[in-house]
């Protein structure tokens, strides 16, 4: 083999020569404040954007390798350090696609705390990608609003499982912590008090008449459009098209519970950012039937607690947490694959999992919600102004590490 | 017994000039309006604001010590920018936003400096030079940012200086008078300009908010989009400079607006004779009515987003030049009345 042979012209990767003299070529990050991480390459032909390159790759966490080089248990940490603002969606997904290979079956109040745990983080995700929305439109006023608005549903998940962000709070078999005492009262209040904003929410941002010039009518993706695009999630939704995975195959407790999936018809900037809020408030519905209904029983399959040394039966009986034996790392899953869908913050999780009966997982693939709306980004902003690049790029709430991986 | 009343002439106006309310007064309203401003949003933001530089007095110093670092950072001039222009034009931009304080007058007795008839016409010519400044510097940047930003402060001062100079000759036509202190007896005697024409004042505040940058037309700098927009390139001292510009010039705006609209000295007539009552109540007062002003236009920060620059460049032309014609045809029917 030739080593000086050139396979890859690196010259021509990067290319941003403006094409006519008319054009110039912004780069837009990765160290800019309207980027995030990655870098767009925007081709400008006076204000109109003519087209958009996204260089992404930057937060490149290599999520897949790692968890193919640790057991099992382990990769539940590094797939929810991916997705940061949406952990229990990452856990729950990678764990759904697990239990499928180990035939394990959670008891059904463990199918309702997961549903409860996802819920939540759907809030504190959505409110992120509001309050992300409102500074690139300038309003400093709604980033800091819907970020003080997240930190009562954080406290919640500690309440719940433990920890703020990253809980690890989901386990093949079923979930690690009973709910604690208080937990209801607790919750029921922060429902009412998030209830309470939206009215601020309404005054600030929604009708505000600012947000509406920037928004309507910028950005519009038609139904047909999106779903040719392989656009996820909540920016689907907002186009028009009434696909929600929680609905077309339903996982945790989802068939029990009676909800709706919001849907809006234009697809602009502006329905994308009420989808959100419809959204939360279909969450705030959702948790108030799960926290009414929720049956009584184990936390954990019987199949899993029967491997339980008495040790960790009494802390189970005592404290109603489940702790692991160490045996559990040893795990060594039959040869099979399976694949899980969740529906997250910001779309469908994509995982397939693929056992060869070794203790590690012989391939671990996953294709987050961010990745699959970039493509639909870069399409979108194409003839519009300068200035609404950002609007677009908030309203599809694209997180860069998700995409990444 | 005449050189004794030059040097008598020559005190008073570097003490107008430099002391009040110059430079020196007008530095201190900037930094604590900047104060203020980040502790306003931040109640409203359910934050804290400023809080860990001087804990006792709730981080008033904050602004002061931002100023003392930028005083001290590295500056870095860029490798491809016109460097005299790069350099020179912030200074030129900060000297033309403080201009126009030569010719408003906070008192009546208190404005000898060019003795002229004409200080209305002079003020709001020297505040539509700034912008030109600004142009400068975003092409002597050699960034691509700031150039658009310049081209956008270039595209909406174009926009909006017809809407100012029609507020401003609505209400000369009504005070018959293109002076200050014949156009705030005028007040005096019969009714605050806000209340004589209030669309007038309407186009005035809405252009004050465009030409200084505030929200929501802070298009020039708009973060997200420019980065710092004209500023992009610039460090140290000069970036303070640059960011302190249209402070200064909201400055000038409000104590314009406070004359023209808001009675001037009004309460506090300079009738009096004596330093204190003659000469600094009346100056007093024009500036507290020009600080409220002030920290209304700020406040705007916490309610709205900013709006695009063609949707700016549009209301611009086809919304508040209107409403400044109304506010001149309102003027000329008043002027036919009283």
């Amino acid at each position: 083999m030739n080593l000086n042979e050139k396979v890859y012209d690196i010259s021509e990767v990067g290319s941003i020569e403006p094409e006519g003299d008319r054009e110039i070529v912004l780069q837009i990050g990765p160290a800019h404040p309207g980027s995030g991480h990655m870098r767009i390459k925007a081709w400008m032909d006076g204000d109109i954007i003519t087209k958009v390159d996204a260089d992404i790759g930057f937060v490149h966490r290599t999520s897949e390798w790692l968890s193919e080089r640790r057991q099992f248990i382990k990769a539940i940490p590094i797939v929810e350090r991916i997705m940061l603002p949406d952990t229990v969606h990452a856990n729950l997904a990678y764990v759904l696609a697990l239990e499928k290979i180990l035939d394990v079956e959670p008891p059904p109040r463990a199918q309702y705390l997961r549903s409860l745990a996802a819920e939540i983080n759907r809030i504190t995700s959505h409110l992120y990608g509001i309050g992300l929305f409102g500074i690139f439109l300038g309003s400093s006023t709604v980033y800091m609003w819907a970020f003080g608005d997240r930190e009562p549903f954080i406290d919640l998940m500690e309440m719940l499982t433990g920890a703020r962000i990253t809980n690890s709070y989901i386990v093949p078999g079923g979930v690690r912590w009973e709910m604690p005492k208080g937990f209801k009262e607790k919750a029921e209040s922060t429902l009412q008090y998030m209830e309470n904003r939206f009215n601020d929410y309404n005054d600030m941002w929604v009708k505000n008449p600012v947000v509406e010039a920037r928004t309507v009518n910028v950005g519009v993706v038609d139904r047909n459009r999106a779903i040719k695009l392989g656009v996820v999630g909540p920016n689907l939704r907002a186009s028009g098209v009434d696909y929600d995975t929680r609905k077309a195959s339903p996982y945790a407790a989802y068939k029990d519970i009676d909800f709706e999936v919001p849907r809006m018809d234009h697809g602009d900037t502006y329905d994308r950012l009420l989808i959100r809020i419809e959204e939360i408030k279909q969450s705030i519905r959702i948790i108030r039937q799960i926290l009414k209904d929720i049956p009584e029983g184990k936390i954990i399959a019987d199949s899993i607690y029967s491997q339980l040394n008495p040790v960790m039966k009494k802390v189970f009986e005592q404290q109603q947490r489940v702790m692991f034996p160490a045996f559990f790392n040893q795990m060594r899953p039959a040869s099979a694959e399976s694949i899980a869908r969740v529906e997250a913050g910001r779309g469908e999780i994509f995982f397939y999992l693929r056992t060869s009966g070794d203790k590690y997982p012989y391939r671990f693939r996953w294709v987050t919600p961010s990745f699959r709306n970039l493509a639909y980004f870069t399409d979108v902003a194409v003839g519009y102004k300068l200035a609404d690049l950002p609007a677009i790029y908030g309203s599809i709430d694209y997180f860069p590490p998700e995409a990444d991986r | 017994m005449g050189i004794l009343l030059l040097i008598i002439w020559l005190i008073q106006d570097l003490l107008y000039l430099i002391v009040f309310p110059g430079l020196i007064v007008a530095m201190v309203l900037v930094i604590l309006l900047i104060y203020l401003e980040r502790k306003i949003a931040a109640k409203v933001q359910m934050r804290f604001g400023p809080l860990y530089v001087s804990r006792k007095v709730g981080g008033a110093l904050q602004s002061i010590s931002d100023l003392l670092r930028f005083s001290f950072q590295e500056f870095i001039l860029p490798v491809g920018s016109d460097s005299i222009a790069f350099l020179m034009a912030p200074g030129f931009m900060f000297a033309f936003a403080m201009m126009p304080l030569i010719f408003i007058p906070v008192g009546p007795y208190y404005s000898y400096l060019f003795p002229s008839t004409l200080t209305i016409l002079f003020s709001v010519a020297l505040i539509t030079i700034t912008p030109i400044y600004a142009i400068i510097v975003g092409w002597a940047s050699d960034n691509k940012f700031s150039f658009i930003g310049s081209l956008r402060e270039a595209l909406l001062v174009i926009s909006y200086e017809i809407p100012l100079l029609l507020s401003v000759i609505a209400m000369v036509i009504v005070y018959k008078t293109l002076n200050y202190i014949p156009a705030v007896a005028f007040q005096e005697t019969h009714l605050p300009g806000i209340i004589l024409n209030p669309i007038a004042a309407l186009v005035f505040i809405i252009v004050a908010i465009r030409s200084t940058g505030r929200f929501p037309f802070d298009i020039t700098e708009a973060d997200s989009e420019l980065v710092m927009g004209l500023y992009t390139e610039y460090s140290a001292l000069f970036f303070g400079i640059g960011m302190a510009t249209p402070y200064i010039e909201l400055y000038a705006l409000s104590l314009i607006f406070s004359l023209l609209f808001l009675g001037g000295w009004w309460p506090a007539s300079g009738h009096a004779t004596g330093l204190l009552a003659g000469l600094f109540m009346p100056g007093v007062m024009v500036i507290i009515k020009a600080f409220i002003v002030m920290i209304v236009l700020v406040f705007l920060r916490a309610v709205y987003p900013r709006y695009r620059v063609d949707q700016a460049i549009r209301s611009g032309w086809e919304r508040i030049i209107y409403l400044g014609i109304i506010a001149v045809i309102i003027s000329i029917l008043e002027a036919i009345i009283i």
